[in-house]
């Protein structure tokens, strides 16, 4: 999927684990937000969890990036746990949240130095490092302007831009593109395909955008209710329940049914009393075969 | 070590430099209208205790708005917590929670500081006389240093702007008008005692007082405000640490 779109492939040589959870668990009061996930991730990799809002993909974020502590399981960063060394942990990852949570009295410039003093970078490259960045980032131009003067979309980038400065192996992006236009969430593509390509940088993103995981993500876990029910490389997901979808339009719904080829999609359509459509199968349908419902109602 | 403590600081500094006008004259109006309505309206043929009312006032012109204006810094971080939500960076930095609440109480103890300075300008202007006391650095340290952290503790536990407001109107506001800051206390009756007697800034009151108006600072009230001190740097390393459960 993801070579024929705009952004190459690069043949990475995946083999360290850097970031594994076992049986990560919260709870809050009676809801059980996160219910036992587990998995393991390699450097380079770009993986995406993929599930509706409420599935429990920011919750699992924030237990990764240790805004929330997790009711049960454990979570280690290069074989060393979380929690009994988050320094190590910490400095190591680099966290874009799902709000632009940039301090909009400061400048692009300051943002960015508040950072490198908060992840005791040092002092005396603190302003070349900062320079690069945002030339890395597009931002020059921006740089002694204040925050609140910019739009959705260079925020975006200035908090991915602040995410990466400390040099993060792994960098968390919860929901990146949400709430913004389709030529900026395109831009905001290909400057985080940028990062994993050119830095090696470790990706995991969580989106409800069938699209977004479909196009940048090689590696997807789809969450729905706190629970991990499907895994694997998009397009092989999407081969194991045919490559083709019949959708039926019926009085109670939509109906669909999948098919190995577009001939035999077709056949069946022949046969229907009903509105048809066929398309290519998405990573939609691998939900709702496994859920019976949809990802974005 | 101490990149989170520097980086609050940078933070708060940084923004503060660019709002010191606005601050500057939001701390200085409240204090001159009390001094006028009361200092010049009020209590110009008033004394208490063999001292002019304005020399009594002052003090406690002192107490309030240093008292208010450490305690400013609850609302901002109830904002940069609920509303911009700048507060998480923190969290997910490497940095210890001492850092955070010692770097945002140090600030809290800067406002608080700063707002002395004005009311001591107004005590050229107005040309009350003042008997300046060593006393009085260690106790506004420790009254500003109390409230900055019962602010720390308070924006970690409420949990938006109205119950922040709530704080406001149900404690510190009462705590100014009931703990000696504005009349003596010896003429409430009994039963208010026993309430003012619990309220941190009854001793900040007293000890600043007596360090500006030529009496003598008692240990016994630097060592409950120190007290204070404690408890409230302590609850707000647990309110934190609740933020993260």
């Amino acid at each position: 999927m993801y070579s024929d779109g705009i952004f190459p492939t690069v043949n990475q040589t995946a083999h360290q684990s850097v970031l594994q959870a076992k049986g990560l668990r919260k709870v809050y009061g009676s809801r059980v937000a996160v219910d036992g996930i587990g998995f393991s991730f390699e450097e380079g990799e770009f993986i995406g969890f993929l599930g509706p809002n409420g599935a429990g993909k920011t919750t699992t974020i924030k237990m990764l990036t240790g805004l929330v502590k997790p009711t049960g399981g454990e979570i280690t960063y290069f074989g060393k746990d979380f929690f009994a060394n988050p320094r190590f942990a910490k400095r190591i990852i680099g966290a874009v949240p799902q709000q632009n949570n940039l301090d909009r009295d400061l400048t692009a410039y300051e943002n960015l130095k508040l950072h490198a003093i908060l992840y005791g970078m040092d002092r005396s490259g603190m302003s070349e490092k900062i320079g690069e960045m945002l030339t890395f980032a597009g931002l020059t131009n921006y740089r002694d302007m204040q925050v609140k003067t910019f739009s959705g979309g260079t925020m975006r980038r200035l908090v991915i831009a602040r995410a990466l400065l400390h040099e993060p192996g792994i960098l968390f992006l919860d929901e990146p593109t949400v709430g913004l236009d389709p030529q900026i969430r395109r831009s905001i593509w290909e400057f985080i395909v940028k990062v994993n390509n050119l830095r090696n940088t470790t990706i995991i993103l969580t989106t409800h955008y069938i699209e977004e995981a479909e196009r940048l993500c090689r590696r997807v876990l789809i969450i729905n209710d706190g629970k991990i029910i499907a895994e694997g490389r998009p397009d092989e997901m999407k081969k194991e329940i045919g490559q083709y979808v019949l959708e039926i339009y019926m009085e109670e719904g939509i109906n669909e049914r999948f098919f190995e080829s577009r001939e035999d999609a077709v056949i069946a359509l022949r046969d229907s009393r009903y509105p048809c459509k066929v398309r290519e199968v998405t990573l939609e349908d691998v939900f709702l075969k496994i859920t019976g419902r949809r990802i974005n109602v | 070590m101490f990149n989170g403590f520097t980086a609050v600081l940078y933070r708060e500094f940084t923004v503060y430099r660019k709002r010191f006008f606005k601050q500057l004259l939001t701390a200085s109006l409240s204090p001159l209208l009390f001094l006028i309505a009361f200092g010049w309206g009020l209590g110009r043929e008033v004394s208490v205790g063999g001292m002019p009312y304005i020399n009594f006032l002052i003090p406690g012109l002192v107490t309030m708005s240093s008292l208010n204006q450490s305690f400013a810094i609850s609302a901002e971080i109830n904002i940069s917590r609920f509303y911009f939500h700048t507060f998480d960076e923190y969290l997910i930095a490497p940095a210890s929670h001492l850092e955070i609440v010692l770097g945002e109480a140090l600030f809290g103890v800067f406002r608080g500081m700063l707002s002395c300075l004005i009311i001591f300008l107004y005590v050229v202007v107005f040309k009350v006389k003042l008997s300046f006391n060593a006393m009085f650095l260690p106790a506004i340290l420790l009254h500003t240093f109390q409230f900055s952290a019962l602010a720390v503790t308070t924006s970690m536990v409420v949990k938006d702007h109205s119950s922040q407001a709530l704080v406001n109107n149900f404690v510190i506001t009462p705590m100014i008008f009931l703990c000696g800051t504005f009349f003596p206390l010896g003429k409430l009756p009994s039963a208010f005692n026993y309430l003012v007697s619990i309220l941190p800034l009854t001793y900040s009151t007293k000890a600043i007082r007596a360090s500006l108006t030529g009496g003598t600072v008692e240990y016994s009230h630097l060592s409950i405000m120190g007290l204070f001190c404690l408890v409230f740097f302590i609850t707000s390393m647990l309110a934190l640490r609740r933020v993260e459960a």
